[in-house]
């Protein structure tokens, strides 16, 4: 499968990777300049946070091997595909139980803050080709996508 | 689940404070601290340029230079120069407005509170008018006519009020400075796209803007503000929360710029004016102080003690001070007014009214100050804030803070009234000094910010241990706010001192920590520095005094550093300025500056780490004099 | 090889999926009760019309013609006869296997109090046929009566509430969700609940309950003597193990059908997995335990290690809210509490390990604690206030690009 990967000690916090996050996933078509930054609807799916030594360090999923999300997923919302091995989400069949949010032992995932029903999860930007915009948008080419 | 606005506020030095913004049920810029916790790094660095429309270009080391051709050094210099350029602008847009009220002031034959001060800079500008208004003009007449000379033509006064040594060690490096605006000009044209690259001629331009802001915006406007609004006398007052009185109408000013006040702060005491708060209900009005210029009242809070309740805090209290209730308008006239004020001001229903088009807050109604025209525009404003206070006291919640802050802060320290205090001469400091009982002379300066360890945290954190290694601390700015609401300038505050400082300080009933008010007030500094060289006959360098800028936080700071750099002491900062992207920056700034002109910047977030940097220095340098 | 699964909850189909991911030749049968596959965790949304019975599948559309499966829906299994290696179904057939899976789940227990488990209004929930019951008797109900505030028995009040229906609710304890939360977390939900109309009595239990003449009961008295009329009454006073049909078949039951780590009972080449085991009522863990048998029953090497269940999370109003571990505080336990308009947070600290952790209002990236309690990590060397610990506090990634925590 293919999977991103992050040289994370490359990583130097600019969320450059969070605004192309928001770009690919928002509902209304136009450019990163009039991109709404500060809406909700757009929230990113990747996240950037600190050690306590306050060293970056990027949150992605990881279409994990043995998804705990998928395990944990009472709904049918969440199934690793087979062909892709990534991890989707159809918001249309999730119960918004969370429990997906409570078993992902990385802290990847989380309700989204507009409604509380729905869970914000990385489609590796399946609706954009595959391509996940986070990598493209990296000014320290620190992100890759590559088969594992 | 509570009413709390949020549980993730940032720490405060102030653990009263703390507490009380963390109930808080709105947002102040303590709780957005944490969402802006993950910084760029280009942007700490100072490497992302967005000087043209190729950009933003960011230095990675696939991409070491932009798109023109800049490499690290450059952008981040260029960034530095804009910073100070504009750091500089601010402050003589301080002093060219002080220096218009003094002559204005002086046309119209008003009061002149302080004619020690005005007779000392008129003997400096060998100024002999022998009508004390037409004195003032003239002196006042001095200082703008080198504020508005070309960049082609050095400043006057420059050399009447630097030290000598500095004088000519600046005439050297060629960096006298032509009129003080016309170099902010230069300065802006010089960091634009495709101009400048030279990083080492960005950085003296730098120097060159520190020393007509130091000169102009700092020691001349303290002088000024003198002449008309009267010197400092040292006294102990309240400070904090504390000095909010619900009983009165309150009125919060911030700014830079005391002179503004001056009409509206007699206006506030005359009978017709008081009927007016009466018949609202209130027992008068009171000036409650934020920011630098209520540390400028607090400064010359022996004039005003009718009006002046005392200091509340400083530019990341004002949040604090505005969600009491009890104040009912805030009148501002420069920073540091903080955009996150507007929305308490609207939920709380406080009036906001600005007195300066430079510093127009969003919400606020302009009502510029014009001197001709202030009798009208004053009552104007009284009649807005009576008319605020009616609307909003019975329906507005109050949230006071009572026990916050002190009662005996020292107050109304500069060169004058501390050098009185000591006898009319300042060997009395320097036998200390000598006698090892004062290691050593810190100046911790400049603002606070929120990221330094959190609101205030370095600052007292350093104060803290630099008094306990017998160095007494001298302040201006907003740290001294902070400073003072922490306890540290009530004479009770020597038992933090080492054993040597505790007993000077008790022996003379005094703080460990000195309190020159404003941030203006670096100048006042500056010359008490000055005068202790003169009176050892040896250059500013030479002296065990260094500075600490330990939570400098805009552009300002920036400007006034570069003046501290000028002339020749360490500075000491708790963050980066944004240049630790440039090798060179960091070289001519860490290191080279040494010989340049004999300062040094030295940056350090942890405050004993810092505070072992600034003895050693000190050590050095009273080596170096043989103490 | 012929592969019978008992029951066609979460385990019975990770089991069967399982299986046939390892022996694509074998023949795979389930048999069920249940004529619809769906998920036990949201049939209020049955309850209050959001879904019908479709909606509450979890499964893929083709579950069973992908994995071929033959599937006996809306039939119960009377005997397991593991001397003659086949089950005995109600209708009397037999039906042989080589391997065995029972994963029948648990059923309602209604408390014997007055003449609740006689009465014909009288109902638990936990299976779609519950809910489509309540949802019928609903029609003509005004006033329902819920025995018991945890988790089902306020999904059933939730979904109830779409109906129009007049609700109270009994509970024991002197607070609703009195496993799950603390009093502070429980007031929320229960300012929720009463905002909309529910009834709360708390700190009271059922003591009689007669039957009408109809044979319906039309009002419960409690034990302070107040009576409380009702049309319809939903018991929420727990599960029990689904063991009758076990009976003589010689397979060890303790609460539950007792299994190994492999989920194989004491008897050859039969296995159980789910609510039936007793071993935790949560969902992750029965899917868990369903993969685990099937692989074992497959001749793999498995076993279930990942026991700890003491976690749940709550959503109701859009207030949602996680617990994991222990919520109630002992002494020497640190209380770390957060909380503002949008969150309240508190965690038990002891020895520099997290001993639990209630999260309510926001639970973003809340994944780490689990992982954090469970494995006993310690935390006390982490310079940052501990709600702020995450991830990043323990990064690492192998080669190929998986996360791993580093402890």
């Amino acid at each position: 499968m293919k999977r991103i990967l992050i040289e994370y000690e490359k990583c130097d916090g600019c969320k450059n990777c969070s605004a192309a996050c928001m770009q690919a996933h928002r509902k209304t078509p136009g450019t990163i300049y009039d991109l709404d930054l500060t809406d909700p609807e757009h929230e990113s799916r990747n996240r950037i946070l600190k050690d306590a030594h306050g060293h970056y360090r990027p949150i992605f999923c990881r279409h994990c091997d043995e998804p705990e999300c998928v395990k944990s997923c009472m709904s049918g919302a969440l199934c690793k595909d087979p062909d892709s091995g990534h991890v989707f989400y159809d918001e249309t069949r999730c119960g918004s139980c969370f429990m997906c949010v409570m078993n992902c032992p990385f802290g990847v995932l989380k309700p989204d803050t507009m409604t509380s029903s729905k869970v914000i999860k990385c489609d590796f930007c399946v609706n954009a080709g595959g391509e996940p915009s986070c990598v493209k948008s990296c000014p320290k080419k620190a992100i890759h996508v590559e088969e594992v | 689940m509570n009413q709390c606005y949020g549980c993730n506020t940032c720490k405060s030095a102030d653990k009263p404070l703390e507490t009380y913004i963390a109930g808080l049920p709105m947002e102040t810029s303590h709780h957005r601290v944490d969402s802006q916790s993950t910084k760029c790094a280009f942007g700490l660095q100072g490497v992302c340029c967005r000087l043209c429309a190729n950009g933003p270009c960011r230095i990675t080391p696939e991409s070491p230079r932009g798109i023109c051709g800049a490499n690290a050094d450059t952008i981040v210099t260029r960034n530095l120069l804009r910073a100070v350029a504009s750091g500089s602008g601010c402050y003589i847009h301080v002093v060219e407005n002080t220096a218009l009220n003094v002559k204005n002031t002086a046309r119209t034959h008003g009061e002149i509170k302080g004619v020690d001060t005005l007779n000392r800079l008129a003997a400096l500008f060998s100024i002999q008018e022998a009508d004390i208004h037409k004195r003032a003009e003239a002196v006042a007449d001095a200082v703008l006519k080198d504020l508005y000379l070309p960049e082609y033509e050095k400043m006057a006064l420059t050399e009447k009020l630097a030290y000598a040594p500095r004088y000519e060690r600046w005439k050297e490096l060629g960096i006298l400075p032509g009129g003080a605006k016309s170099e902010v000009f230069h300065g802006v044209v010089k960091c634009s796209t495709n101009l400048n690259s030279d990083p080492v001629n960005m950085l003296l331009d730098c120097l060159k803007l520190g020393i007509s802001t130091g000169i102009y915006g700092l020691v001349l406007t303290n002088l000024l503000n003198d002449i008309v609004l009267g010197e400092p006398q040292i006294r102990l007052a309240p400070v904090g929360l504390r000095v909010i009185d619900p009983d009165y109408i309150n009125i919060m000013i911030t700014g830079h710029q005391h002179s503004m006040f001056t009409f509206l702060q007699d206006r506030l005491t005359h009978q017709d004016v008081k009927d007016k708060a009466r018949k609202a209900g209130a027992k008068g009005f009171k000036l409650v102080g934020c920011t630098c210029v209520g540390q400028d009242l607090q400064l010359r809070g022996a004039h005003y003690t009718e009006i002046f309740d005392g200091h509340a805090g400083n530019n990341y209290t004002s949040e604090a001070i505005l969600a009491t209730g009890g104040i009912d308008a805030v009148i501002s006239e420069f920073n540091c007014t903080l955009p996150g004020i507007e929305p308490i001001c609207d939920q709380l229903q406080i009036k906001q009214i600005c007195i300066d088009n430079v510093a127009k807050k969003a919400n606020a109604e302009l009502k510029e100050f014009d001197f001709d025209s202030r009798p009208a525009v004053t009552d104007e404003i009284i009649d807005d804030i009576v008319a605020a206070y009616q609307a909003r006291r019975g329906h507005v919640p109050m949230n006071l803070l009572p026990d916050h802050g002190n009662d005996n802060t020292l107050t109304g320290v500069s060169e004058t009234s501390l050098k009185a205090f000591l006898g009319g001469t300042w060997q009395p400091l320097i036998d200390l000094i000598v006698a090892g009982d004062i290691k050593g002379v810190a100046g911790v300066v400049g603002c606070s910010n929120l990221t330094a360890g959190g609101h205030d945290v370095l600052t007292v954190d350093l104060v803290k241990e630099l008094i306990a290694r017998d160095i007494i601390v001298l302040t201006a700015g907003c740290s001294s706010g902070g400073i003072e609401n922490c306890g540290l300038m009530t004479p009770e505050a020597a038992r933090y001192a080492g054993p040597k400082l505790r007993a000077v300080c008790e022996k003379l009933g005094i703080p460990p920590v000195l309190n020159f008010g404003p941030c203006l007030a670096i100048g006042r500094l500056e010359i008490v520095a000055t005068e202790l060289a003169e009176a050892l006959k040896v250059d500013l360098p030479q002296l065990p005094l260094v500075l600490s800028a330990a939570q400098w936080l805009e552009e300002q700071a920036l400007a006034d550093g570069c003046y501290g750099l000028a002339l020749g002491l360490p500075l000491h900062l708790g963050l980066p300025p944004f240049v630790t992207g440039s090798p060179v920056a960091v070289q001519v700034l860490t290191e080279d500056m040494k010989t340049l002109t004999g300062g040094q910047v030295i940056i350090n977030g942890n405050p004993k780490e810092s505070a072992d940097i600034l003895e050693a220095i000190i050590a050095e340098k009273r080596q170096g004099l043989n103490l | 090889m012929k592969y019978v699964i008992i029951g066609a909850g979460v385990a019975g189909v990770e089991a069967a999926r399982t299986i046939r991911g390892l022996d694509p030749d074998g023949e795979i049968r389930m048999i069920s009760a249940d004529t619809q596959i769906h998920s036990r965790c949201m049939l209020h949304k049955f309850i209050s019309g959001e879904r019908d019975g479709q909606g509450l599948d979890f499964t893929e559309k083709d579950f069973f013609d992908r994995y071929r499966i033959q599937w006996q829906k809306g039939t119960r299994v009377r005997q397991v006869c593991p001397d003659r290696k086949e089950v005995v179904l109600d209708t009397g057939q037999p039906v042989s296997y080589d391997r065995l899976l029972v994963a029948a789940g648990a059923d309602s227990f209604i408390p014997p109090v007055g003449e609740l488990r006689k009465a014909s209004n009288v109902y638990g929930l936990r299976n779609l046929s519950d809910a489509q019951a309540i949802v019928e008797e609903a029609g003509q109900a005004r006033q329902v009566l819920v025995i018991g505030s945890g988790l089902v028995g306020l999904d059933a009040a939730y979904g109830l509430l779409e109906r129009g229906m007049k609700l109270t609710v009994v509970e024991m304890a002197d607070r609703i969700l009195p496993v799950q939360l603390d009093a502070h977390a429980a007031a929320a939900y229960q300012t929720a609940f009463e905002k909309e109309g529910v009834r709360f009595l708390l700190g009271r239990k059922a003591s009689e309950a007669p039957c009408g003449p109809d044979g319906r009961i039309h009002q419960v008295i409690l034990d302070n003597g107040d009576t409380v009329p009702c049309d319809l009454v939903i018991v929420a006073a727990g599960v029990r193990p689904a063991l009758a049909f076990l009976e003589g078949s010689g397979i060890a039951c303790d609460r539950g059908i007792t299994v190994d780590a492999s989920m194989k009972t004491s008897v050859e080449d039969v296995y159980a997995a789910g609510d039936i085991t007793g071993l935790s009522g949560i969902w992750p863990n029965a899917a868990d335990q369903g993969r685990i048998a099937g692989k074992s029953m497959c001749g793999g090497n498995a076993s279930y290690t990942d026991t700890y269940a003491v976690k749940n999370t709550i959503n109701f109003f859009r207030l949602v809210t996680l617990c994991v571990g222990r919520i109630r505080e002992e002494e020497g336990d640190q209380i770390h509490i957060r909380e503002d308009r949008t969150q309240y947070k508190r965690m038990l600290v002891r020895d520099g390990r997290i001993q639990g952790i209630l999260l309510q209002g926001n639970i973003a990236g809340a994944g780490i604690w689990q992982y954090l309690i469970k494995n006993r990590i310690d935390i006390s060397h982490i310079q940052k206030d501990v709600f702020d610990i995450s991830f990043a506090d323990f990064y690492q990634t192998d080669s190929r690009g998986s996360y791993q925590w580093n402890v």
